[in-house]
């Protein structure tokens, strides 16, 4: 009998961030706080070391790079040679069938908890330490031959170039890497955005910031538009909007996502109500406390299930910000200098 | 009747029209007028006067007036017999401080957010504003050329106030409520030595300069040039050094380094005297010092000492401090921090640098006007005021401005002679009463440039004179009285320089000295503020110092008890 190496998220925790990976240990935690998160599967590290042991590809690729001796450190046409190279090799290479059978069961399952055959799903890298160069994230995958071919690529990720480079920079073994993945339902996304527990410029600690946008959260993290703004006192729940025209939008195209323009009846009206913006914070605010410090956190709005089921997590972490007081320091450093000329 | 040299002076136009102190209407504005004793003594010339009575008085008042400090709008000023005399411009009614307090607290907060940025942006205008006006080249330009060049100074002079003031009034605030929280948390104030440790050994561009000057004599002494430097009397070491062997090439680098850093005055607040582009000779009379010194350049082993102190007390200081409160102690030890830095570079950017411009354009017209006969020689030209200027430079031929400039220059000579008075007062008005206004203004300028602290006298340990400190420290050694710039050559390394004021040109000569005692100062007075990074003891508001020490006497100084000592009587 061979080690468990899928993982349903609920199974997983922080904890388990070298199993599975950080993505995949992140969504299993925020699951156990009482967060929707898109239901799916994480595959293991192990999963990956697994194919690469039970195909000989492992070897094989150790064998290339031992051959090229300390000298790769220093080339990087010889780092791009041993990108090619690997690459070659896994793409001859397919799964052993007895793993392909198990990611594909595994996918089956969650289709038809939905009652959704060749439901779309998201395949995302979930490496244990953060890497440049092997953060592929596929969206909108269909069908268990695509999901079987976008884990294979995710895989793949790990002998880009740059993420060699930084392996072999760091003193870790090139010809393999610790990575895990994490196939998860794509959500139907009505608008979508984040949420900052903290006044990210001012050291804030009472009040919420939410930016968002219709459709998919790209367009928001990217910068690419102005998003609606809603600026939430932490504690009376008052909401000051800044609603934006918002032209530009990303929307799931059934065989991936494309940017396009937002339909004009929907431009000037704000991609939250109130109602929402109340549940995310609401869960927020628990994060937060959870954790005890303030957070930086990735929604959507699925457009087919109802509140309070339709706010979908797909990222939580520490929010950065201004130094907390930076603020209300300088207001009280500026009253002190005005009541110098009282005296 | 009056009259000098034959010329009716009534007939005279006044020097600085529109501010001339008129003893009536004055006193009834304001009962106590104070002569500025730091810039305006010995007296101004007559154009150097008309620059600085106009554009100080604009720049405070733009600088009180842009911040909206609660009491204060600044200073009025006029001018009599070469003197400034300033006096306060009070807030009158409680309403107004109210209002204006509310938009304090707005104004100043670009102090806080980000007061490197603030100064580098207002450093980044004036300095650009300068290149504008260096770039005619004045004996090729036309008439019309001069003339625009001189009311571009004109106006170039008045931002540099505005600039100056807005920056000086911020900064300023900012160190006095630190101080002010130092004294509440921690029982210290600027006089004391932990506080002195507090805010020193930072670099600044005044220091710089220095250390460039000290590479130089290094440089002299490689080259093999150190015995015609010490065998060369100050105004003879240019030609010297010129044509000794390898002295042409020295003197060519010396002039590179002087055409970046030497846009500088040999006295602070006056344009009679050549800048050090022109003549080099007070840089390499100071260069000839650190020659007959010897030895290393002791400010960054200074420095290094000061910097590892400053974080000791620190640390010192901020474990007395609550938690609560380290997050705006902290934002605020950084801001006072900055003063001492404020202090020199803006004496170096905006006084110093200014002032040689305003030479340079006034130069340039004094050719001209020369060559047509207008006036007799170039530095005549201090002696006319810019109204004179435009009416004569474009066709200078057509006028004789000689009989006025033979006037002034008497007059001036008079003005040099007799001494005006510190303080002038209202009939009934005393000068206790007349301080009791300053302190009240809370004018920051006022009270830690102008003012300063009075020094405690202590019967039992019997000094000679008591001072406030500037510096921390102690020193004996021979005293050297220095009354004015053209004495500095003369100071020797292990003295202890003993003058009315110090000014930012006079740096150099810190480096070799072991103390420094003025008439005069406040903490954040350049005295003080050069003495501290250069790890010198300062004794301030000594007041009869330069009267009662003659020079070559011994003294000991204690600054940390106030106390001076005359060794030999």
């Amino acid at each position: 009998m061979t080690k468990k190496w899928i993982y349903a998220l609920e199974e997983l925790g922080r904890e388990h961030i070298d199993l599975v990976g950080r993505k995949c240990a992140h969504l299993g935690e925020m699951t156990k706080l009482g967060m929707h998160v898109p239901q799916g599967f994480a595959i293991s590290v192990d999963g990956f070391e697994r194919y690469m042991r039970e195909t000989g590809l492992g070897a094989r690729i150790a064998t290339y790079f031992a051959s090229k001796g300390p000298d790769i450190k220093k080339s990087v046409q010889s780092q791009m040679d041993a990108s090619r190279a690997a690459k070659a090799m896994m793409t001859e290479t397919p799964l052993p069938d007895e793993m392909a059978d198990g990611i594909v069961r595994n996918y089956e399952a969650l289709c038809a908890r939905f009652g959704a055959p060749d439901m779309p799903v998201a395949v995302r890298s979930s490496g244990t330490v953060s890497m440049p160069g092997q953060m592929e994230t596929y969206l909108h995958v269909r069908g268990a031959p695509e999901v079987l071919r976008r884990v294979h690529e995710v895989w793949e990720s790990t002998f880009n170039t740059r993420a060699i480079a930084f392996r072999l920079e760091k003193g870790m073994p090139a010809y393999t890497a610790p990575i895990g993945v994490a196939v998860i339902r794509m959500v139907n996304a009505k608008s979508a955005g984040v949420i900052l527990t903290v006044v990210p410029t001012t050291g804030d600690l009472d009040h919420a910031v939410i930016e968002g946008n219709w459709g998919l959260g790209e367009s928001v993290v990217s910068g690419d538009i102005t998003p609606d703004n809603f600026i939430v006192d932490k504690r009376t729940l008052a909401i000051e909007r800044k609603v934006s025209r918002k032209t530009r939008w990303v929307i799931s195209t059934g065989t991936g996502t494309a940017k396009a323009d937002v339909p004009f009846h929907m431009q000037n009206a704000p991609c939250l109500d109130d109602a929402e913006i109340h549940e995310l914070v609401r869960v927020a605010l628990n994060v937060e406390r959870h954790f005890g410090a303030p957070q930086d956190m990735e929604w959507v709005i699925d457009r087919d299930l109802l509140l309070p089921d339709s706010v979908v997590w797909v990222q939580a972490r520490a929010a950065k910000y201004a130094a907390p007081r930076k603020e209300a320091d300088a207001d009280y450093i500026a009253n002190q200098m005005a009541r110098l000329f009282r005296q | 009747m009056t009259s000098v040299n034959g010329v009716d002076t009534a007939k005279l136009s006044a020097v600085v029209p529109g501010f001339e102190f008129d003893e009536k209407a004055d006193l009834a504005q304001s009962p106590a007028w104070f002569l500025d004793g730091t810039h305006s003594v010995p007296p101004w010339t007559p154009l150097f006067g008309w620059f600085w009575i106009n554009f100080c008085r604009h720049g405070m008042q733009y600088g009180a007036e842009k911040l909206s400090l609660p009491t204060v709008k600044g200073w009025d000023w006029r001018f009599r017999n070469g003197g400034g005399y300033l006096t306060l411009l009070l807030v009158k009614s409680e309403a107004e401080q109210k209002q204006r307090e509310e938009r304090f607290r707005v104004a100043i907060r670009p102090f806080i957010d980000d007061y490197d940025g603030l100064w580098k942006s207002q450093l980044d205008e004036i300095l650009g504003r300068y290149e504008k006006l260096k770039a005619l080249d004045l004996d090729k330009a036309s008439n019309i050329e001069l003339l625009d060049n001189f009311e571009q100074t004109i106006n170039v002079c008045r931002r540099m106030w505005e600039i100056h003031m807005y920056m000086m009034y911020g900064t300023f605030t900012a160190y006095i409520l630190f101080e002010s929280m130092c004294r509440d948390l921690l029982q210290i104030d600027d006089t004391n030595p932990l506080f002195h440790k507090l805010i020193s050994g930072f670099d600044n561009k005044v220091l710089r300069v220095d250390k460039r000057i000290w590479e130089f004599s290094k440089e002299a002494d490689k080259l093999g040039l150190a015995d015609v430097v010490l065998k060369s009397d100050p105004k003879d070491l240019v030609k010297n050094i010129e044509s000794a062997p390898h002295g042409h090439d020295f003197m060519r680098e010396f002039r590179a380094f002087l055409d970046e850093d030497g846009w500088r005055m040999q006295r602070m607040s006056e344009i009679n005297m050549p800048t050090w582009i022109e003549d080099p000779a007070p840089p390499l009379a100071n260069m000839k010092q650190f020659i007959i010194k010897g030895g290393e350049f002791n400010l960054e082993e200074e420095r290094a000492k000061l910097g590892e102190e400053r974080q000791a007390a620190e640390k010192e200081v901020l474990a007395k401090i609550a938690p609560e409160q380290k997050g705006w102690f902290t934002t605020l030890l950084r801001l006072a921090q900055k003063s001492g830095v404020f202090s020199e570079e803006h004496d170096h950017y905006l006084d110093l640098y200014m002032h040689a411009l305003m030479r340079r354009s006034a130069m340039g017209i004094a050719r001209r006007l020369v060559g047509a006969g207008t006036i007799e020689s170039a530095d005549d030209i201090f002696f006319v005021i810019p109204e004179e200027i435009r009416k004569v430079a474009l066709a200078p031929e057509q006028f004789d401005l000689r009989q006025i400039v033979h006037a002034r220059r008497a007059a001036w000579r008079e003005w040099c002679k007799t001494p005006n008075p510190p303080v002038i007062l209202a009939g009934g008005f005393d000068m206790d009463q007349a301080m009791g206004v300053l302190v009240k203004s809370n004018d920051p300028i006022a009270l830690k440039v102008v003012v300063g602290s009075m020094p405690v006298v202590r019967p039992e340990i019997k000094a000679d004179l008591h001072g406030t400190c500037g510096s921390p420290g102690v020193a004996e050694g021979p005293a050297r009285v220095i009354m004015s710039e053209e004495e500095l050559a003369d100071v020797q390394p292990g003295e202890i320089l003993v003058a009315a004021t110090t000014s930012p040109s006079w740096t150099p000569v810190f480096s070799f000295i072991k103390g420094v005692v003025v008439d005069r100062g406040a903490s954040l007075s350049h005295a003080a503020i050069v003495g501290r990074e250069y790890g010198i003891p300062v004794l301030m508001n000594v007041f009869v110092g330069t009267q009662r020490i003659k020079t070559g006497q011994r003294i000991r100084m204690d600054t940390n008890m106030g106390a001076l000592f005359i060794l030999d009587k």
